[in-house]
């Protein structure tokens, strides 16, 4: 008997539902366009009102300060501002204030990252040890500071630090003059101001160790690794992208912008310019001198400058940081 | 060496016991597999061992040593979790190094025995990599490779394998109990799923919130099930549970429901006609879906309620639907107002809708207290002056 193979063919649609859709009236074709874009559009309503304030107040401002930046200009209304060219920017990099205020927002930086670093990782990884209630009590009152307003502080860390009668001299029995001499007032607004991040920087630190999968220490632990093993080769990574967060926060948020409140009520930017940071520079520039250009030329040059920075502090994060996956 | 002994141990969430009162004793080179559904105390008990979670009461013991208080890092054991736990900043050798590197090895005797570890799992060419870059299954070998780098005395799995596709957890399965044979050392491991108890343990105990309903040998287990949950949890389809009643008739006892008459093949109770000292006993009647066979009504068969026909015992159903697994056929059927399972090869000659009478033989049937769920055995009366259908609990 002779034969031969024929494969099995795959399956097909049957034909019929092969056939394209009958092409509508041509009304009836405007009419589904006309609905289909109509759906497009419905998202974009919703965005509208966020980004409308946005560009209200956020970029339009951008935009004028560049403008502004190119003009001398005394924020009189009644007064012309007059276009400069780039003069506003040729007195901003001769004036000498602009390297002293960057080189001292670099000192604040330097100073706060123990609060904002070392002193948080420590108090998150020993309260762990605390359990129940009583560890959201310890949180709660580590955060406190936190939630005392600035001036408030203020007041109160000048009574502390008073030269003759504060108890802070009074303990370490010095008679330093603290917002009155260069270094001490330095330290003095820094301290002051790490002392306030310090609540906020332990709550972040608190969430990211929280956020670990408590199964990567359990299982070192049933893999021989000691505490302090565990706490160096696999919390301490793992923790990275919240530690890189409270750097880029210091040195864009904390150290610039946090420390304005202190420096305006206790020492004005003194003595002798020796708390007057980028912000207190800018500060100055605009609203006590009234010079509206060099204070735009100095908010253009601040801002490209801590864009750098922000996207190379994010750009080592990629690189360094590990994402539990 | 290791033996692993645990002694009437229990652990307390406040009011909740998730594991209550449990006995185990786990001969070197034993497969132990904790079998049980979800939120029966396994894990628990699992971590218990391992040094995780202290129990409230009772004692752990390694080779005799009560380890109790002794911390995790100290019992010698090694342990594969759930979600492998592999530390995702640390490249794959890394990661199977860590136990060596957390006990000061040196880091040439690391290499070498990583590298081991690697040609053992076919992990070799994955060395470099990070976790996030590696599929499943290979991840899951690297999480094995972490127990084997340091050849532990056991080996704790808290359901290693049910993170895996289908395919792939049949495979690694034959993979683990090839590990286990080449080594010989003890494992226990932790499942939810039958298959893998039945397929890779020496023994099973299956808990059931939070205590001990059997431990025994697979065969055991399956043939001879101490209770009504461990009946119903091993197969799939599992036994099949109907509420029966235990009745003497013509002197000899049968289990009987809706649709349902079970002569028990058990001894006589005295004459004829004389009723036992307990006429009606509630039970529950478990019979296999493997062990029923069908056929279609005929018209010779005796009404529902008549009682059996010859020795087997027979279940009046209607079939209601029917499941093609490829080699067998699975009917359900409805017998009076239970649910029955039946499975048989394909073509099994199932209709829907159709009128059957299930048949099985005596000694595949199992009863079981209605009241504490436990398997009955029968004794037989020593004393044969008096003449009593006693069913007594047994185990």
């Amino acid at each position: 008997m002779s034969g031969m193979f024929v494969e099995v063919a795959p399956p097909t649609l049957p034909a019929s539902n092969v056939a394209p859709a009958a092409a509508g009236g041509r009304g009836r074709t405007a009419r589904r366009v006309a609905r289909r874009l109509g759906r497009g559009v419905v998202p974009y309503l919703y965005l509208i009102p966020a980004l409308g304030m946005l560009i209200v107040w956020t970029y339009r401002p951008l935009v004028e300060t560049a403008n502004y930046s190119f003009y001398s200009w005394n924020l009189s209304p009644t007064q012309p501002a007059t276009p400069v060219g780039w003069h506003n920017y040729h007195r901003l990099f001769t004036l000498p204030e602009l390297g002293g205020s960057v080189w001292r927002t670099l000192l604040m930086i330097l100073g706060l990252l123990p609060f904002t670093i070392v002193i948080p990782v420590v108090v998150g990884l020993l309260s762990r040890e605390v359990r129940g209630r009583a560890r959201s009590i310890y949180q709660a009152l580590i955060f406190l500071p936190f939630l005392v307003a600035p001036v408030a502080s203020a007041a109160v860390w000048q009574w502390l630090l008073s030269p003759r009668s504060g108890a802070v001299n009074r303990a370490t029995g010095s008679s330093v003059n603290w917002f009155h001499e260069r270094w001490p007032a330095l330290i003095a607004i820094t301290g002051i101001t790490g002392w306030h991040v310090l609540g906020f920087a332990v709550v972040v630190v608190a969430a990211g160790l929280a956020s670990i999968n408590g199964d990567y220490a359990e299982a070192a632990s049933v893999d021989g690794a000691s505490r302090w093993q565990i706490t160096r080769w696999l919390t301490l990574p793992l923790l990275s992208p919240t530690l890189v967060f409270l750097v880029l926060s210091t040195a864009l948020l904390f150290a610039p912008q946090w420390t304005f409140p202190l420096i305006d009520t206790l020492t004005q930017g003194g003595p002798v310019n020796a708390t007057t940071n980028v912000y207190y520079l800018l500060w100055e520039y605009g609203i006590q001198s009234f010079d509206a250009g060099l204070a735009s030329a100095a908010g253009v040059v601040f801002f490209i400058g801590f864009g750098l920075v922000a996207a190379v502090l994010l750009w080592i994060s990629e690189r360094v940081t590990i994402h539990d996956n | 060496m290791s033996r692993i002994t645990v002694e009437n141990v229990t652990r307390r969430y406040g009011d909740v016991r998730a594991v209550d009162g449990v006995g185990l004793d786990v001969a070197h080179g034993d497969f132990l597999v904790l079998l049980g559904p979800s939120g029966c105390g396994k894990s628990t008990l699992l971590r218990m061992i391992a040094g995780l979670i202290p129990p409230s009461e009772g004692r752990v013991l390694v080779d005799g040593n009560d380890v109790t208080e002794t911390p995790a890092r100290d019992r010698d054991l090694a342990m594969v979790f759930q979600s492998y736990a592999l530390y995702p900043h640390l490249t794959v050798e890394r990661n199977i190094g860590f136990p060596l590197r957390a006990r000061k090895t040196r880091k040439a005797d690391i290499r070498r025995r990583v590298t081991e570890v690697a040609d053992i799992l076919d992990l070799g060419a994955l060395l470099s990599r990070r976790p996030r870059e590696l599929s499943g299954g290979q991840r899951q070998r690297v999480a094995l490779g972490r127990a084997l780098v340091r050849d532990p005395g056991a080996f704790l799995m808290d359901e290693p394998l049910s993170n895996l596709d289908a395919q792939l957890r049949t495979a690694t399965r034959t993979e683990i109990t090839e590990l286990h044979r080449r080594l010989g050392r003890t494992f226990v491991y932790v499942t939810h799923d039958q298959v893998e108890a039945m397929t890779m343990a020496t023994s099973v105990a299956v808990l059931n919130r939070g205590r001990l309903e059997q431990i025994g040998t697979p065969t055991e287990v399956y043939d001879t099930p101490a209770s009504a949950f461990v009946a119903g949890f091993m197969g799939s389809p599992p036994m099949n549970l109907l509420d029966a009643e235990i009745v003497t008739r013509d002197g000899r006892l049968h289990a009987v429901a809706a649709g349902v008459d079970a002569p028990l093949g058990l001894g006589h109770l005295g004459k004829p006609g004389e009723p036992g000292e307990q006429a009606q006993r509630p039970a529950i009647l478990g019979v296999r879906p493997e062990h029923l066979s069908l056929r279609p009504v005929a018209d010779g068969d005796p009404a529902p309620e008549a009682g059996g026909s010859g020795g087997g015992a027979t279940l009046h159903g209607l079939v209601r639907t029917v499941e093609n697994l490829g080699s067998e056929e699975i009917a359900h059927c409805r017998v009076g107002s239970a649910e029955v399972a039946v499975r048989a090869r394909r073509p099994a000659g199932f209709t829907v809708g159709e009128s059957v009478v299930l048949t099985v033989r005596p000694e595949h049937t199992h009863l079981f207290d209605r009241e504490s769920g436990r398997r009955l055995v029968w004794q037989p009366d020593r004393d044969a002056s008096v003449p009593a259908a006693r069913v007594p609990v047994a185990t």
